[in-house]
């Protein structure tokens, strides 16, 4: 049988690593997600500039752009910028775009979109050469829009924000194995529901080195959840609901997974601690291993964090009660969490405190918030800076070594899913 | 801006997007109960004996899996199929049948019960079983198969003894014909186990009923009819809508006269017709905003391109139109009876045409000639979708040269200039929620996402 048509799961779309200062307390953030803004607009303008001019034939007529987005937002893309490329491309056919007055035809030109496309509409009149139900001659161009959303973050002095990686498929974590000698990763670790993948920064692109599968025997939740955890001994272990994946420790890199209930780590390599994961579920059951002081468990939760003190580390847990569970190797007591999510992890900036834990804003809209806290703070729980993002938080990992965070996003609109590392810096 | 559009812009989510998990993690447990509004629905996906509505997919899904199922954007990802390729002309196509699927009766859902099953959805298709696929051939060739079989009708199912049992997320649990029906999570869900423990459906319910069951906490997910929309939500509660997707156009019963004298009295009757409708007070005044003017067939969100057909009355034009007519026949205009809406809109319209100096009489009896019809669109599929909806308004199978955006306009653009039927508006699909109901999601074509949907427990 011969290959017309095969599925397979969508490539990850490659990018390129930007890194830029979130200055979260002086400047709002500039997001400019899911718009077309930065993008080459020229094969467009080019493949309409076509389709126009064998239409308008010779004569001179005006051309007017404007964004018509169906599925809201600002708009497609810049029209002037848009109207510049169309003009260029139009003279080199020999079309002539006047401004006003002596042209016997407009051009008007919308920039729209659907699903799954941008879709640039030129309506051409007058109607005199119609055919179309619509009064005028009807011409136009589609072209894919990118499965992943340009997040471009601007600012910011307190909370960094880095994009490391962007997929169709769900990111569960990401880890960094090498960085350059301005600390810009060049080498990563994807782990995402088909496995774990190796990319590394070859002539400033992406390139996919090796895949390694993970199978597993039991359906994955619903909520799929999965953390990898960087090794002295070996590369790195890969936890996900009911299955432990160990590398090699030398290239050619490999793993051998095993099933059954393993602890996930859900400290840091400074502080450790294990907590069992509940297979069939997406939380922890609160069994911790080798326990916070005294304690070997509490509630059930989704995520824990480490507060280092001076004589103690205390823990907070996200319970899946909706309650922050405070344990400190004695007790365990309910703290209010200020509208915390599920999802939160220890960074260490050497600030103020020296450390500070990041967490998700608990809700059901269509963006998300992540906030850092000083705890315990003067007054209670107090939040620092924080950074908004338009899509939802999947995922938010202490990263190996401490210093920053892994956070992963999912945008609804394109069903993508983007990875970036949130760092604190002091001062302003 | 006016207040109340301000309160509708708040209302209305895009529900253009796929599940997303919200900050806060899905929480497992819990029953939903939901009432809708119509008194019937089939079981079985193949039955196509009551009309499709976005609820009774909605719910089918919830039983029956479907070989492929469609994205956010509307692109064919695996479900009981995990791979599938095409022989060139794209008549011949080979799906590969996930692993280790059952049914709700622990039966294996292999190739011979996929193959069966589809045979039941469309029995022109010659459907084999191999030993891990299924293999179908079409009588013509279909590029866009994949996204057919996403469609409620092809969920798979087994039928024996009168029953009918598919491998979906929730199990038929009970099922009191047109009055309710009770699901339980299947715990071995291929695709992961629900977040709620049970779902419960309360079919046949008026608004009123709806509403109350609403308030007084009986309900956890009623429907709403897309013209109380802003009325639910000024009284406060929450409300979700869909994209536009369901659309109601008027259908003539006949083909403009084929004689050229009378086919040319008749294209401008019909042009003034459709001139005279005054489709934004339609939706600002009768529809309270719960829908968006629409001279297309197809909404905007799918094409890209629907804002070139044009949706503004011009009674000027459409007198002129039919003062070049010297006598023009009286229409019967029918509706559905039982729907308040379609009534109130066909008067309106009927009265609009007066002003035109058409003659249309509104009837809920027997046959007209023209028809107020609603139709839910049957997928996020562009061309399945014109093509569906050609299939209901009863108008040419529309022809695709290509995949291309422009290929689906030239084919609309076609079905439209027979003037066999005119576009009026495309109605949301509204929903009023409980404040404990999280994750709730639609596609775009109003199809609720039940199975990433949880209950909030409130805080002591």
């Amino acid at each position: 049988m011969e290959t017309a048509v095969y599925n397979s799961p969508i490539q990850g779309m490659l990018k390129a690593i930007s890194f830029r200062r979130v200055h979260v307390f002086i400047l709002p953030i500039l997001i400019l997600v899911g718009s077309g803004w930065g993008q080459d607009w020229k094969a467009a303008e080019e493949q309409l500039a076509k389709k126009i001019v064998p239409v308008t034939g010779p004569a001179t007529f005006t051309l007017t752009v404007s964004n018509q987005p169906s599925l809201g937002g600002s708009g497609i893309g810049n029209v002037d910028d848009i109207r510049h490329g169309l003009v260029t491309q139009l003279a080199a056919l020999g079309a002539h775009v006047v401004d006003s007055g002596q042209a016997d035809t407009a051009v008007k030109v919308s920039l729209s979109d659907n699903l799954q496309e941008y879709v640039w509409v030129a309506e051409i009149h007058p109607s005199a050469k119609t055919g179309s139900a619509t009064g005028g001659m009807i011409v136009m161009v589609s072209l894919p829009k990118p499965t992943t959303r340009l997040i471009q973050a601007e600012a910011g002095m307190v909370m960094h924000k880095a994009s490391l990686w962007s997929q169709q498929d769900q990111i569960l974590d990401v880890a960094i194995i090498e960085r350059d000698r301005e600390e810009r990763p060049v080498h990563l670790l994807v782990l995402d529901t088909h496995g774990v993948a190796f990319y590394r920064l070859q002539d400033g692109a992406w390139k996919s080195e090796q895949n390694l599968p993970i199978t597993h025997s039991q359906p994955w939740p619903r909520d799929l959840r999965g953390r990898l955890e960087l090794q002295k001994d070996r590369l790195f272990d890969a936890y996900l609901p009911g299955v432990y994946c160990r590398s090699t420790a030398m290239p050619p890199w490999s793993i051998h997974c095993s099933e059954g209930d393993d602890s996930w780590p859900i400290g840091t390599s400074m502080f450790r601690l294990n907590a069992a994961f509940v297979s069939s579920r997406n939380y922890f059951s609160g069994a911790l291993l080798p326990g916070v002081g005294k304690q070997a468990s509490t509630a059930p939760f989704y995520s824990a964090a480490a507060v280092p003190g001076a004589q103690s580390t205390t823990w907070l847990f996200t319970g899946i009660d909706d309650q922050m569970h405070v344990l400190d190797g004695d007790t365990d007591r309910i703290e209010p969490t200020l509208e915390w999510g599920s999802d939160m992890a220890s960074v260490h900036s050497g600030c103020r405190s020296g450390w500070q834990v990041l967490a998700t804003k608990g809700g059901d809209g269509p963006t998300d918030t992540v906030r850092a806290f000083e705890f315990p703070a003067p007054g209670g729980i107090t939040p620092d800076p924080e950074i908004q993002v338009q899509g939802r938080i999947t995922a938010l990992w202490s990263e190996s070594g401490e210093a920053g965070a892994i956070a992963v996003v999912h945008f609804s609109e394109t069903g993508g899913y983007e990875a970036f590392r949130l760092t604190l810096t002091c001062g302003r | 801006m006016k207040l109340s559009a301000l309160l509708l812009l708040a209302a209305v989510s895009t529900g253009l997007s796929a599940h997303t998990w919200a900050s806060t993690r899905p929480h497992y447990g819990g029953t939903l109960r939901v009432a809708v509004r119509s008194a019937h629905m089939p079981l079985d996906p193949a039955d196509s004996s009551q009309p499709d509505s976005p609820a009774a997919r909605s719910l089918s899904h919830l039983m029956f899996d479907t070989l492929v199922i469609l994205d956010a954007r509307g692109q064919p990802q695996p479900a009981l199929a995990t791979s599938w390729r095409a022989e060139p002309g794209n008549q011949r196509w080979q799906f590969s049948i996930r692993r280790g699927v059952t049914y709700q009766d622990g039966t294996v859902v292999g190739p011979d019960a996929v193959a069966a099953s589809l045979r039941r959805g469309d029995p022109t298709w010659k459907v084999m079983a191999t030993n891990d696929a299924v293999v179908i051939e079409c009588s013509l060739p279909t590029p866009n198969l994949p996204a057919v079989l996403a469609l409620t009708r092809y969920g798979i199912a087994k039928r024996s003894a009168g029953k009918v049992t598919g491998s979906g997320p929730f199990a038929i649990s009970s099922w009191d014909p047109d009055k309710k029906l009770s699901l339980k999570a299947r715990d071995d869900y291929w695709g992961g186990r629900a977040f709620l423990d049970a779902i419960e459906v309360e079919f046949g319910k008026s608004f009123r009923e709806l509403m109350i069951m609403l308030d007084l906490g009986k309900a956890e997910v009623v429907e709403v009819p897309p013209d109380q929309l802003r009325l639910a939500t000024v009284q406060g509660r929450r409300v979700e809508s869909s994209a536009p997707a369901e659309l109601m156009a008027l259908v003539f019963r006949h083909d403009r006269s084929t004689a050229d004298v009378d086919a040319a009295l008749d294209e401008k009757l019909r042009r003034a017709f459709s001139l005279s409708i005054d489709r934004n007070s339609i939706n600002n005044v009768l529809l309270q905003g719960g829908s968006v003017p629409t001279g297309a067939l197809l909404p905007d969100w799918m094409t890209g391109y629907a804002f070139v057909f044009p949706t503004s009355s011009d009674m000027l034009q459409a007198q002129l139109l039919r003062g070049e007519v010297p006598q023009a026949p009286a229409w019967t205009l029918g509706y559905d009876a039982s729907d308040s809406l379609e009534k109130v809109i066909g008067e309106r319209i009927a009265l609009n045409a007066s002003e035109a100096g058409l003659r249309l009489q509104p009837t809920n009896s027997g046959v007209s000639d023209v028809r107020l019809v609603r139709v839910p669109l049957a997928t996020t599929d562009g061309r399945i979708a014109l093509s569906s909806l050609a299939t209901r308004l009863e108008l040419p199978v529309p022809k695709f040269s290509d995949d291309s955006a422009y290929s689906l306009y030239v084919a609309e653009n076609t079905l439209l200039q027979s003037q066999r039927a005119i576009p009026l508006l495309y109605l949301r699909n509204v929903v009023g929620l409980s404040p404990q109901v999280r994750g709730w999601a639609e596609d775009p074509d109003g199809e609720w996402r039940l199975e990433n949907v949880w209950i909030e427990v409130k805080k002591p």
